[in-house]
């Protein structure tokens, strides 16, 4: 160990603490994003392929301009930047924009965005923040556990209201994902496993007719071939069809006869493995498995609790992310309107999974960094 | 310094069990991408016979057909929304060998000049050679048949048909009627015509709160389609099922001629309800829109400027507009102390000027007072320190109640979207509010339409159309189905001598010397408008200084309720002008003018058409009238000011 690593460090010594690795696989990904779209377009960089690889080369920089701002900027930040995402959630449930009828939208002057996706970073932000130099006696007491459960339980409540069933589920695994690393007490998980087995049917009655009309068609997609279940059964028989080597490259038939819906966004997985087969299937899931590993191995080299809890919590959104996506395209679980995170097209849901992955990094990069709960006190 | 280099040993107990967690959660996941591993492997590699069979079958391709979306119409049939085919060119790269002489081609045949035929190519060489361009969305009918005939000659130049609403009337109508935009992701439901590319739902006004009855049900056209995805034959085909027609109680014309006297104001509201159907046949709110503009295709910067207007345009004031009822609310203090036994016809209150209660003095109107008030002179005069007693022997429940009986603090289910509640208070809701207990002098401002309460100018008219009538009219825009019966109101129970009372009192404002809405007079004859003014006022500074010279939105609010006539009760009517100033002077002489048109225009007795029961019969006026025509009674001469004649009521 040297002195130096606990000083503020140059920014040019922090560059070389990024992990390129990371950097070079969402470079494979988003270029296998860049590859389908330019499938699903017939051939043609316009609309989706060159715009998805501009935000691609964006997003890289806003990951390596998180990275170098100190980490103690975004554990002070990480409780206003939550609070503001509640508020904008608020506003945008009861205020919201009215006329045009959406509720999950914002507009501020020319740019409108969804709160619900800044929220995905501001609870991981928040949850890092307060684990950060909790003594392993208090982790697990109840009220300790209760406060954070109330800061995932918020947002989610209020997501499920707008209503986006697929945001409200990604907030609730993050945050729970997170105080499982955290360390809180493996009992309250065994806990809450039964009470959500009981609380089921309840949950069931308060779900909304297309929610409940996605899970029952989910079940039995012959309920209704042509209306919900729709989705599933062109999804399953375009992957299906592809087979071991897939259809070849712009070959895909059920994607290009427009059977596939939302085929450069949601579907894209689909689209992909009808025209590249199993052999692509699996090599796209092993890039992913690439991905995870080295968020995973990221984490686990970092010397404080914020920095740890931080890529946790990214590890797990973008885990939970793609794994929803994939058994959704599957048939696996209902339609919920997930994106594949790098492979999507779709401006807002880049946005927001570089942002994590850019704190992530800032984690990473400052892994020396000795925080403890007593900084706090001087920063603020 | 020194410290630093410590072994953190509460770290290492943190580190050490965050790594095993992450142990943990690592297996999960190895464990989930195995699971979609394995659903792959079954889906791809075991079942991929079956499914490359379904792949096949599936050229046998299912479109939806959209309906055709209901037509909305007023009462004599007058078209307000309807939709109208539009027909499209459009250019498809991958069928056109040569694009720029293709275009020259068709340039013969419809307007076309070099700059759009160059921007046409440009666009169709950035996308998809399979992506359709748009070349032009306004094609009338022989251009289109030339363009079909010509199709041979045209490589990659194609026609479609689409389906666009068209609004009329839309100056006048407009806020009622609403308008349809495309469909949001959130709002899907289970019905899978919302899926189809193009569709529209409504976002407002009678478009959205009738959407399922104008939607209609969607059909589906089998196709058999070639691996290139071009149609080799049509299968067979369910015809879709078109949306029903809505009939409004509107009457168009009437409405437009609100509308522009209403337009000398800035912003205003007025609603004429039919006391014996409940039948809203004006509904008027300025500043308005014309939904034409949105269905024509409008952009962003467009929809921006329009929403930006000065007044709000796209609130429909008379529904969703809430405004301190003022004056006009002492019918409701009238009736509850009436009810309740707490005054007695001919008891008199002794009005000095103002009235006084725990200290706080609550002044009236008068500053010189009334002197000694009955209630047919308390209605007839406005008097506010009669009504500050009243409120005050009744207390705010009484009060709340009867307002409540009289339609206040609610929303009816009358056919359109986005209508306030209102406000009735109660100690109950000021302490879940502003957590603060029941003040007395707040009941006393509620007794004259004061402090808390508020009201929309749809509920004022109900209320004027129970007292006039003595029944629960309910309001409705919807015209009655063909084949239903229509029911009569519930009387209200309230015994008939308080009715007549209050009546008197309303009679005595428009027609008795001293009354505060005699401008609102027509010299009739013995056809009598009844009603009363009411002046809310909106801030403090409007009881010091005079109308004209205060800033316009400090100025009170100017109201009037009324029903005519006055012995057989027809038409009630409502009139709120924001910041007009006096209830007497502003909204009186627009209860005369609006009684005015209704004279010339009589829509009660003239024949309307029903709703019609099923979609097959869609469009087509269908005349039949099943309400008895009120008629003036015989003696009534024409009117004054507004030339107004009773000629067309015979019918």
């Amino acid at each position: 160990m040297k002195i130096e690593r606990f000083l503020p460090q140059p920014l040019s010594e922090k560059i070389w603490r990024l992990n390129w690795l990371l950097l070079l696989s969402i470079c494979a990904l988003s270029a296998t994003g860049v590859v389908a779209l330019y499938s699903v377009a017939d051939g043609s960089l316009a609309p989706w392929a060159e715009r998805h690889a501009i935000r691609t080369l964006i997003g890289l920089a806003l990951i390596i301009g998180i990275a170098m701002l100190p980490l103690r900027f975004w554990l002070a930040a990480a409780y206003p930047v939550y609070f503001l995402a509640l508020a904008l959630l608020l506003a945008v449930l009861f205020g919201g924009t009215q006329i045009m009828g959406a509720r999950r939208w914002i507009a501020i002057g020319a740019l409108s965005f969804q709160p619900s996706e800044i929220m995905k970073v501001a609870l991981v932000l928040a949850l890092a923040r307060y684990y950060l130099g909790m003594d392993d006696a208090r982790i697990s007491r109840p009220l300790w556990v209760f406060v954070p459960l109330l800061v995932i339980a918020v947002p989610v409540v209020l997501v499920l209201k707008q209503p986006d069933l697929g945001t409200a589920a990604i907030l609730a695994s993050v945050g729970l994902g997170m105080m499982f690393l955290a360390g809180v007490s493996l009992w309250y998980f065994a806990a809450a496993g039964v009470a959500v087995a009981a609380a089921g049917p309840i949950i069931w009655a308060n779900l909304h007719s297309y929610q409940q009309s996605r899970i029952l068609t989910f079940l039995d997609p012959q309920r209704d071939p042509l209306g919900a279940g729709y989705h599933i059964t062109q999804s399953k028989i375009a992957l299906g069809s592809g087979g071991l080597y897939g259809k070849g490259f712009m070959q895909g038939t059920q994607s290009k006869l427009d059977f596939l819906p939302e085929k450069h966004t949601d579907f894209i997985f689909t689209m992909f493995a009808e025209e590249m087969g199993f052999i692509g299937s699996i090599s796209l899931l092993a890039l992913y498995a690439l991905l995870f590993l080295v968020l995973a191995y990221m984490a686990l080299s970092c010397r404080n609790q914020f920095s740890r809890l931080l890529i946790g919590g990214a590890w797990i959104g973008v885990f939970v992310y793609s794994l929803i996506n994939i058994a959704m395209v599957t048939g696996l679980v209902p339609v919920v309107g997930v994106p594949l995170p790098l492979v999507s097209y779709g401006g807002t849901s880049m946005l927001t999974i570089m942002f994590g992955l850019g704190t992530a990094m800032c984690g990473y990069v400052h892994r020396y960094d000795r925080l403890r709960r007593s900084d706090l006190r001087i920063m603020i | 310094m020194i410290i630093m280099f410590v072994q953190d040993e509460s770290d290492e107990v943190q580190h050490g069990k965050f790594s095993r967690r992450t142990v943990l959660l690592g297996a999960a996941q190895v464990l989930g991408l195995g699971a979609a591993t394995a659903r792959l492997y079954q889906l791809q590699v075991l079942d991929q016979s079956s499914y490359a069979k379904l792949s096949e079958q599936n050229r046998n391709t299912v479109q939806m057909l959209a309906p055709l979306r209901g037509q909305i119409v007023d009462r004599f049939g007058t078209v307000l929304a309807a939709n109208t085919d539009q027909f499209q060119a459009v250019l498809v790269r991958s069928l056109a060998p040569d694009m720029g002489g293709v275009l020259r081609d068709l340039s013969m045949l419809i307007p076309l000049s070099r700059q759009t035929q160059d921007r046409i190519i440009r666009r169709a060489l950035r996308q998809s050679p399979n992506l359709p361009v748009m070349i032009t969305r306004d094609l009338n009918w022989e251009q289109f048949a030339q363009i079909n005939l010509r199709a041979p000659r045209l490589p990659g130049i194609q026609t479609r048909k689409a389906g666009r609403r068209q609004y009329f009337h839309g100056d006048a109508v407009g806020l009622v009627v609403g308008y349809v935009g495309a469909v949001q992701r959130f709002a899907l439901d289970d019905d899978p015509l919302l899926r189809l590319p193009g569709m529209s739902v409504g976002k407002s006004g009678v478009e959205r709160a009738m959407e399922k009855r104008l939607r209609g049900v969607g059909g589906r056209k089998r196709l058999e389609v070639d691996a290139h995805g071009r149609i080799i034959r049509e299968q067979d085909k369910t015809q879709p099922e078109a949306g029903r027609d809505v009939v409004l109680t509107i009457d168009t014309q009437l409405q437009r001629r609100v509308m522009q006297r209403l337009a000398s104001e800035k912003r205003a509201a007025a609603v004429v309800i039919d006391v014996v159907t409940g039948e809203v046949v004006v509904m008027a709110s300025v500043p308005s829109f014309d939904p034409q503009q949105i269905a024509k295709g409008i952009t962003s910067p467009q929809w921006r400027k329009l929403r930006r207007r000065r007044g709000d345009p796209f609130i429909n004031r008379a529904i969703a507009g809430q405004y301190p009822p003022g004056s006009t609310f002492k019918l409701v203090t009238a009736l509850a102390a009436l009810e309740a036994g707490l005054v007695k016809l001919d008891e008199k209150v002794q009005c000095p000027g103002h009235y006084t209660l725990a200290g706080h003095k609550f002044r009236c109107w008068r500053r010189a007072g009334h002197g000694a008030v009955d209630l047919h002179r308390a209605l007839r005069e406005s008097c506010d320190v009669y009504f500050y007693d009243m409120a005050n022997r009744l207390g705010i429940r009484a009060i709340g109640a009867m307002a409540k009986r009289l339609g206040f603090a609610q929303s009816y289910d009358m056919g359109i979207a986005a209508q306030a509640r209102g406000l009735i208070p109660d100690p109950e809701w000021k302490f879940g509010r502003f957590n603060k207990s029941w003040y007395g002098g707040e009941t006393i401002l509620a007794g004259i339409g004061q402090g808390y309460v508020l009201a929309t100018p749809l509920q004022m008219a109900v209320m004027v159309a129970r007292v006039a009538s003595g029944r629960r009219v309910q309001p409705t825009l919807l015209r009655p189905e063909q084949g239903t019966s229509v029911a009569e109101f519930q009387p209200l129970d309230i015994a008939p001598k308080w009715l007549q009372a209050v009546r008197g009192g309303l009679i005595g404002a428009v027609n008795e010397p001293g009354g505060t809405g005699r401008r609102a007079r027509l010299p009739l004859g013995e056809a009598l408008i009844a009603g009363k003014t009411g002046t809310s006022q909106v801030s403090r500074r409007s009881s010091r200084r005079s109308g004209a010279r205060l800033a316009w939105k400090y100025r009170d609010h100017a109201l009037f309720v009324g029903y005519f006539p006055a012995d057989a009760p027809r038409y009630a009517v409502s009139v709120v002008v924001e910041h007009g100033g006096g209830g007497g002077s502003v909204a009186a002489p627009l209860m005369r003018d609006i009684t005015g048109f209704l004279l010339e225009a009589d829509p009660a007795a003239r024949p309307a058409i029903l709703a019609p029961a099923s979609a097959k019969i869609s469009a087509g006026p269908l005349a039949a009238p099943t309400i008895k025509p009120f008629t003036l009674a015989p003696g009534t001469g024409s009117t004054g000011s507004n030339g107004a004649g009773s000629d067309n009521s015979k019918s």
